[in-house]
């Protein structure tokens, strides 16, 4: 169904394309000051998941592999991999397996208890529990993003926030991964299409740039800024053409070093 | 402008009109971002937000302002800040603007109001 098709089939009316109240381009300065938030400008793992659905139909149960625990006392480390739990929730819900979005969901749950964050954050491992019990995808895919977005406005309120950037680099890693890893054995123009996202990487490079200095100095940080300028040259293609077959792999392998990195603490540089 | 701002305050009104506007997509499938952009709006001065879009997925972009006696637009941008020929939606105070893009990509969504005061707005997106 058509987008006109879905305002008209609320009974809602629909102006023909092309009628704008806007009739100009931008100015450089209005793109300059476009607001720039986490909240919404970052797409979420879902919507990467749902595009690639779309196009390619990959097999989500294949793809989702439970991770172990991570036992370290380091919450740069914590809060990536908080991160890479949520896109991995978003993976289990795409692979309708809801032992695997309970188990993922209380990975989730267990890593943001040791980061501090709210009391009001650790109901939603319930509430996850509960809609995954019920086969509820829709809801589930909600309540992933409620929790993420709980747990970095609770980091904010707990001063923390250098860790919000973190999570949301986690999460984008571990998508990026997911589908990078379908396209390069599954490879089409349009699929690739779909990792054309240099913006995205400017901003988390442009996050990560502005971490304190101390956090600067962790070898995951440093690992992780290097190896995402490189995946900035990758995406960066010219006339906003696809990835190429090649470009695709590259930035799979890039993105697999990346999830072990945030997984075990480490980087090679 | 690459900088990172956390979310706006926003009344709980706007930001549920936006979000009953939103649904009457979801019937076809499209999801609601929990994700928000909220703030106050003032006419002659419309502001933009940058959002990042899949080849593959439609969208809809659905917004709301308090003050019942302004117009509000959803305007829809490509990254060079070309204006997009999309569907709109408007109503009186809520507004919307659905878009299919051709390539993945950073696009600009544009929100003003003609006439009436300033007013609080939220906006939030669907997608499948």
């Amino acid at each position: 169904m058509s987008v006109r098709c879905v305002f008209l089939a609320a009974g809602l009316a629909v102006f023909p394309a092309g009628f704008s109240p806007a009739s100009e381009a931008m100015t450089k300065d209005q793109i300059k000051s476009a607001v720039v938030s986490d909240a919404i400008t970052i797409p979420t793992p879902g919507e990467f998941f749902a595009a690639m659905d779309e196009q390619g139909q990959p097999n989500w149960t294949q793809m989702f592999l439970p991770k172990a625990s991570v036992n370290t006392a380091s919450r740069e480390q914590m809060a990536l991999m908080l991160g890479v739990l949520v896109a991995d929730g978003y993976l289990a819900v795409e692979a309708q397996d809801g032992q695997g979005v309970k188990n993922t969901g209380k990975e989730i749950i267990n890593l943001a208890k040791k980061l501090n964050v709210s009391q009001s954050v650790l109901g939603r491992g319930n509430s996850l529990s509960d809609f995954a019990e019920n086969n509820d995808w829709s809801a589930l895919r909600e309540e992933l993003e409620a929790t993420q977005n709980e747990v970095k406005l609770s980091m904010v309120e707990q001063k923390d926030k250098d860790l919000v950037i973190l999570v949301t680099v986690g999460a984008w890693v571990r998508g990026t991964q997911v589908a990078a890893e379908f396209i390069s054995k599954n490879y089409s123009p349009s699929l690739a299409g779909v990792l054309r996202q240099p913006a995205i990487v400017e901003y988390l490079l442009s996050g990560l740039a502005n971490l304190p200095e101390k956090l600067q100095e962790s070898p995951l940080i440093v690992g992780l800024r290097q190896k995402l300028g490189a995946v900035l040259a990758l995406v960066q293609t010219k006339d906003r053409a696809p990835l190429a077959p090649e470009a695709v792999s590259e930035l799979a392998a890039t993105m697999r070093e990346l999830v072990s990195a945030i997984s075990e603490g480490t980087t090679n540089e | 402008m690459l900088t990172a701002q956390e979310p706006a305050p926003t009344s709980v009104t706007a930001r549920s009109r936006a979000l009953e506007l939103a649904g009457a997509f979801a019937n076809d499938g499209y999801k609601i971002r929990d994700g928000f952009w909220a703030g106050t709006l003032e006419a002659g001065k419309p502001q933009f937000l940058q959002v990042n879009l899949f080849f593959g997925n439609e969208y809809w972009f659905s917004a709301a302002a308090l003050d019942p006696s302004g117009k509000l637009s959803v305007t829809l941008f490509d990254e060079d800040g070309n204006l997009l020929k999309e569907e709109i939606f408007q109503d009186g105070a809520s507004a919307a603007a659905g878009l299919v893009p051709g390539t993945s990509g950073k696009y600009f969504v544009r929100l003003a109001i003609l006439g009436g005061d300033k007013s609080e707005f939220c906006l939030v997106y669907s997608y499948k």
